[in-house]
């Protein structure tokens, strides 16, 4: 009935091709994406420049239907309108805090200058409001996403609701411009009976539970959507940009039935697509998929979060093993689509020079701390130099998987416990799975500042998993 | 009667040697001008520390039992002969050799010295001194993560500070690495917090003599 492989049929069609020249303007299936955030209107008359306002404020949201909750909400949705940009533009957002308390908007793997990075070292207060204002540089198309990172409380406020997705578009796209696009950001949550969003006072058990584990619920999002059903047509090919905006929760994504064409990553495409069964999505990461519609019309495939050990033994949640359900993919009764061809190469990724390195620094991941010490704002941990190729050796010690984020730069992975990375991609969040070591290179490109580096477990993060890299000129 | 004399000189050298509380152990004697001396010193630290760990029966748990010749001398479990079920928790004795992934390599000599005085995990402990043992106060963790029963740091946390740094430094580097990955140990969500408050494991330091037990 479903066609695992399928899309093997696909790739040896596309071995033989060169890359087709891509359209300068792409074709956006519009009706398509009804169930995906709304798009941030851009204001600016002015070519190559997107002029967008934010706003965050408390409101009150449907996210579970039947039941209203309070929120935190980006120009009142749960996600926030999804920042649309093309390699190259000029973007200037005018933020307005409308929340109680203070915060920042953190612009998640984009490279852009560290006075618009919206870290903890730049709070928004109650009641302000702030432009941040930064370059898409060429070379970074991909899928990127938006949220707040106030010193300790960046959990509570994505919890509270507060994340939207980046998407940012190639100067030339080397998939066929006929490919409709799909994006899905992932979310889960937890609520009291009164609607209300659960957050346990940090001394209770579960509050305890929270801060161990990071914060999980067992209501999953698509784009805001519990379960939603998306369509494909007979035979269509779909390209799925992927976000987790969990402050915990990693997924391990497969397609029932179905094989997914990866095609990249944080940092945008890799070099050639790989066929994959599942998909490990750690905290804050990003995938771009393939996906390809069965043959025969009302079809119906579930897009599930297979069970992950993530936990250390002694917080491991009961039903740790629970298949959880994301989405239904229906295949349509529409018109089947001729097959497309993906080209055998979709970009090239220059390697990082391993011997332009002129440091290896080691990061050793303890509970709650890093290098056996917690976050001081005041404290450099790292310093180094515009320009400079390092190498980190990511070691986990702990009996729990704790994701890497680095601000500002994306790095390539090198190697995990000392097998080498199989592929070239750009990157700013790896997940170092528990009693396990990476090791990443980099280059700080262009920007001086002070950068955070820290778990992507918001609660972990937000208790004092961080440091600062101090990149001077 | 031979050893208990040996005990006590290698306590008077080990005394001299690391002096005070001062982390780091074998390693703090960079204002010395005599790197030979410095040498000794480490080396009586480390037969003082290879001592302890023999008397204390490490090996019973950790493997080797009292022979430090034997091939399994303090590599941790091999099965689950060797694992303890308390309650409906399984723990397993650690890798104590220097390994880097799977032993005690990579933790420092300051982060072994509280796990044996405050009864913490050494990964998921603060690389610095610890002034107190209220939790969030004096750099002790807020949300403790203690040493799976039936280690008994409570008991040997007693041991004078350069008894635990000699510990420390013959584990460090008296002992080869072994390559031996043990899993992790169950437990409560606490990490056994609930069990380690000073009314179930008495204060630290003890009561000063006589209590009312004892008599002078």
């Amino acid at each position: 009935m479903l066609h695992p492989l399928r899309l093997l049929a696909v790739l040896p069609l596309s071995l033989s091709l060169v890359a087709v020249s891509a359209p300068r303007e792409r074709v956006r299936a519009l009706p398509k994406r009804d169930a995906e955030p709304p798009a941030l209107i851009n204001i600016s008359k002015k070519p190559n420049t997107v002029e967008v306002n934010i706003t965050a404020s408390v409101t009150t949201l449907s996210l579970v239907p039947g039941v209203n909750s309070e929120v935190f909400a980006y120009n009142g949705h749960v996600p926030g309108p999804t920042l649309d940009v093309r390699e190259g533009d000029h973007v200037i957002v005018h933020f307005h805090n409308h929340l109680p308390e203070p915060t920042t908007v953190h612009w998640h793997g984009i490279h852009l200058p560290f006075e618009s990075d919206g870290s903890p070292f730049y709070p928004i207060k109650p009641g302000e409001s702030h432009d941040y204002e930064f370059t898409i540089r060429p070379g970074t198309a991909g899928t990127y996403w938006y949220h707040p990172h106030p010193d300790r409380r960046t959990g509570f406020a994505i919890g509270k609701g507060l994340f939207g997705a980046i998407v940012v578009h190639a100067a030339d796209d080397p998939l066929p411009a006929t490919i409709s696009e799909r994006l899905l950001v992932l979310s889960d949550n937890r609520f009291l009976q009164d609607g209300s969003i659960d957050f346990p006072d940090a001394a209770s058990a579960s509050g305890g539970i929270d801060e161990e584990n990071g914060r999980e619920g067992p209501v999953l999002f698509v784009n805001g959507h519990v379960m939603p059903t998306l369509s494909i047509r007979r035979g269509e090919v779909q390209r799925w940009r992927i976000i987790n905006a969990s402050a915990g929760r990693i997924y391990r994504i497969a397609l029932a039935g179905h094989t997914m064409l990866h095609i990249g990553s944080d940092g945008g495409l890799f070099e050639t697509p790989r066929e994959v069964k599942e998909l490990l999505l750690t905290t804050g990461e990003r995938v771009e998929v393939l996906i390809r519609g069965t043959d025969s019309a009302g079809t119906k495939a579930l897009l599930q979060d297979l069970p992950y050990d993530r936990y250390a033994p002694q917080t491991r949640p009961k039903d740790w093993k629970k298949t959880l359900d994301l989405l239904t993919l229906e295949t349509t009764d529409e018109a089947s689509v001729a097959p497309i061809a993906i080209p055998a190469h979709l970009r090239t990724v220059p390697p990082l020079d391993t011997t332009k390195a002129t440091a290896v620094r080691t990061v050793v991941f303890g509970q709650g701390m890093i290098n056996g010490k917690t976050m001081d704002m005041a404290r450099v941990d790292v310093s180094t130099r515009v320009g400079a190729t390092e190498i980190w050796e990511i070691e986990n010690v702990v009996g729990m998987d704790h994701p890497f984020h680095l601000h500002g730069f994306q790095f390539q992975v090198l190697d995990r416990d000392g097998v080498a990375e199989p592929y070239r991609s750009w990157k700013d969040m790896l997940n170092i799975p528990k009693h396990s070591t990476a090791r990443i290179i980099v280059r700080y490109d262009d920007y001086p500042g002070k950068w955070m580096f820290h778990c992507h477990i918001l609660d972990h993060e937000d208790h004092g998993m961080m440091g600062v890299l101090e990149v001077r000129q | 009667m031979e050893s208990v004399q040996h005990a006590l000189s290698f306590l008077a050298v080990s005394t001299i040697a690391v002096g005070c509380t001062a982390p780091g152990s074998s390693m703090s004697f960079g204002s010395s001008s005599n790197t030979a001396q410095n040498a000794v010193a480490q080396q009586d630290q480390i037969t003082r520390g290879r001592y302890l760990v023999v008397t204390h029966d490490c090996g019973g748990c950790h493997g080797g039992g009292s022979d430090p010749a034997s091939t399994r001398w303090l590599t941790g479990v091999k099965d689950s002969l060797d694992e303890f079920h308390i309650g409906p928790f399984i723990t397993r004795p650690k890798n104590l050799t220097p390994d880097n992934t799977t032993g005690i390599g990579r933790f420092s000599e300051r982060q072994i010295f509280n796990s044996l005085r405050y009864g913490l995990r050494p990964e998921e402990t603060p690389d610095v001194e610890i002034t107190s043992t209220t939790p969030g106060q004096g750099n002790f963790p807020a949300h403790p993560h203690y040493l799976a029963p039936p280690m008994p740091w409570m008991a040997w946390r007693h041991m004078p500070d350069q008894d635990l740094w000699a510990i420390a430094a013959y584990l460090k580097n008296g002992v080869k690495p072994v390559r031996n990955k043990v899993a992790d140990s169950e437990g409560p969500p606490d990490f056994w917090a609930s069990e380690m408050t000073p009314d179930k494991i008495g204060a630290y330091p003890v009561a000063p003599f006589p209590t009312a037990n004892e008599r002078r």
